[in-house]
């Protein structure tokens, strides 16, 4: 049969406007496709949980790698040198630094607390905290404690303490292991970047401090890597104006200068260069934190917690039970 | 003339069939793509850096909001435990980077716990942008300004005024948005202020409430410690405070916890900002949510302290003068 032309034209024409009216009718649908959708998505899901499975246990992987690498060249010990007393606050301060310490590598927490016996409270948190420490003890001598109403610069505080730890390394450690001593106390802050720079110290390394001496921080001035001066606005011609938190010593030095340790009478502020006057001079210091610039380190001090209804309770005899620890 | 006309009858013929693809090719697409965006939205947590989406409110009463969340690649997660949402508000004074920085090192020990940072500010400050990108922690920053009249001054602190509040609604607000009620995850939503301090016990405590938990805190409200009373069967029947026990839920910010699905469940349970007395804010969201005798008691049926209601003391900055000392470009 010949197939007309104008017949052809006509059957296209009448297949286009059917398929058009087909087509313009499932625009108004919903699309029924949510089901290959889902499982689409559900592979996508199971894919996802693979790979970040995969990266865990690369990740994993590495840090076991790099720590088996790190221990062959022993990373050096970081000794941290934490005086406390009972107080209130005191068992909260010591979960909030441990939590930190615990993310530190080779790390051995000194702990002497003010006071004629190991406590039960340290003892117990020390033990639960997971990690290395020393637990010593040493009671401040009566005239030089604090008393109650005393402002807390008055006297100075925790030297016995430091000093018992200093012994404890000279007694404890030789001259070939290598370590940094760093004093470390309970109510101040740390960041984890800060332990890095402490690791590589020589001799004595020094680094700014937030929130100390009346400023937003104090630092040491550096030129071309020494230090030349110090950045502070409170009685600038100590020796070392620096706060405790803001330098740390090398084991080998401390172990080689048997005598170094704090004077019980320095002058208020003195504390410091007390014990690194014998040790180093300023041009020897090894500034960090990006030459000084940066603030990972930071004087927090905690409120005293208010205990008026407390007080008030246990005039009547009904104050809390002493049996749980705060 | 004929080739001409050749031509011509072929266009035509494919013309009509070259439309209809060109339509068809379109709108099975477009029906795909609503698919995709639905499925996104049940999964955000595993992106990196998604671009920023902000919107601002219209009305005249409530602040102007920016939103934008930002992640970070976490420690190892896992699919099974449910997930603790802290919330923290935060506002920017000497020692926000300390607190936000010790926070973090503790947070860092928790497994499954997703950090919403809201800072009292009109924007999103540098310094807990990098803090919470260094961090490792997954994280999301919101921040929502809180109105003059509200705000934390620096000389005049009102603590009876409550603090905080609209920052931690921002919180559960972005909580009810990003997480769908029929399909709720597992987990619990925590409000930890950034002065306080928390023992790692506490969040394995939490993480499995039901509804709402509750735990002894220390130091808060002129006490030792307060707490809830637990009668010998498990259930909490008082609390023991001295502070106004008259209140629906004697109990401190730090002191409870509340699950997801609860609140996903009530929209509206909010804390409520008008007319709320000191120490009725934790009620005026409580109420909304549970009833005394659903409480979930913890630590121990209440007889273990594992957070404290710790103060940081305001820096004494008098060396700094009128005028400034310090570099203002070194960030403390």
């Amino acid at each position: 049969m010949k197939v007309k032309l104008k017949n052809v034209f006509v059957i296209y024409f009448l297949v286009s406007v059917i398929g058009l009216m087909y087509a313009l009718l499932q625009l108004g649908q919903p699309c029924d496709c949510s089901q290959h959708l889902r499982s689409a998505s559900d592979l996508m899901h199971g894919k996802d949980k693979k790979i970040s499975q995969l990266l865990s246990e690369v990740k994993r992987l590495q840090a076991r790698g790099k720590d088996s690498e790190l221990e062959g060249q022993a990373l050096p010990v970081i000794y941290a040198i934490t005086p406390t007393y009972a107080r209130l606050v005191q068992k909260a301060e010591l979960v909030r630094i441990s939590q930190t310490f615990l993310h530190v590598k080779n790390f051995h927490w000194i702990v002497v607390e003010d006071s004629p016996v190991k406590t039960q409270l340290v003892s117990e948190l020390l033990a639960q905290s997971g990690l290395r420490f020393t637990h010593l003890h040493t009671e401040t001598p009566k005239e030089h404690k604090l008393k109650e109403s005393d402002p807390n610069w008055l006297k100075p505080r925790g030297v016995e303490q430091r000093n018992l730890a200093l012994q404890w390394l000279r007694e404890n450690r030789e001259l070939s292991e290598e370590g940094v001593v760093y004093f470390a106390d309970d109510d101040n802050t740390y960041s984890l970047r800060l332990f890095d720079e402490i690791r590589s110290t020589k001799r004595v390394s020094v680094w700014p401090v937030g929130l100390v001496g009346g400023l937003r921080f104090e630092r040491p001035l550096v030129e071309k890597g020494r230090v030349v001066g110090f950045y502070t606005a409170w009685k600038p011609n100590r020796p070392f104006p620096m706060d405790m938190a803001g330098f740390a010593i090398a084991l080998q030095l401390l172990l080689a200068n048997r005598e170094a340790q704090f004077d019980m009478l320095a002058e208020r502020g003195y504390l410091e260069s007390s014990l690194l006057q014998s040790l180093v001079s300023i041009e020897e210091l090894e500034p960090r934190a990006d030459n000084c610039t940066k603030v990972l380190v930071w004087h927090t001090r905690s409120e005293k917690p208010k205990m008026k209804q407390e007080e008030l309770l246990q005039k009547q005899g009904l104050g809390s039970d002493p049996s749980i620890e705060v | 003339m004929l080739r001409k006309r050749n031509l011509l009858t072929t266009l035509l013929i494919v013309l009509p069939w070259a439309l209809l693809l060109t339509v068809w090719h379109q709108y099975p697409t477009e029906a795909n793509a609503t698919a995709k965006a639905r499925f996104n939205g049940t999964s955000p947590l595993r992106e990196e850096g998604l671009p920023s989406c902000s919107w601002q409110q219209a009305s005249g009463v409530s602040p102007k909001v920016i939103q934008n969340y930002v992640y970070s690649r976490p420690p190892p997660w896992s699919d099974t435990l449910p997930t603790i949402f802290v919330i923290t508000p935060t506002y920017t004074r000497p020692v926000q980077k300390a607190e936000l920085t010790r926070l973090a090192n503790t947070f860092l020990h928790v497994q499954n716990l997703h950090w919403v940072v809201v800072e009292d500010s009109p924007r999103r400050t540098n310094l807990v942008s990098n803090l919470l990108e260094k961090a490792g922690l997954i994280f999301t920053h919101l921040n929502v300004e809180s109105p003059q009249s509200l705000k934390m001054n620096g000389s005049r602190i009102p603590s009876h005024k409550p603090r905080g509040t609209l920052q931690r609604n921002l919180g559960l607000h972005w909580l009810r948005d990003s997480f769908n009620n029929t399909q709720p995850p597992e987990g619990v939503v925590y409000f930890a202020d950034d002065d306080n301090t928390y023992s790692l016990e506490l969040f394995e405590e939490m993480r499995y409430t039901r509804r709402v938990s509750v735990w002894p805190v220390a130091f808060a409200g002129g006490l030792r410690y307060e707490s809830p009373i637990v009668s010998p069967a498990g259930k909490v029947v008082g609390w023991k405070v001295v502070f106004d026990p008259n209140r629906p839920f004697a109990i401190d910010m730090a002191g409870f916890a509340v699950s997801i699905r609860l609140i996903l469940e009530r929209p509206q349970a909010t804390f409520k900002l008008e007319g709320i007395k000191g120490g009725y804010q934790e009620s005026s969201l409580l109420k909304d949510l549970v009833t005394m005798d659903g409480l979930e008691p913890k630590a121990a049926n209440c007889t273990k302290v594992l957070v404290w209601h710790t103060r940081t003391e305001r820096p004494m900055l008098g060396n700094e003068g009128k005028h400034g000392f310090s570099d203002l470009r070194m960030e403390v």
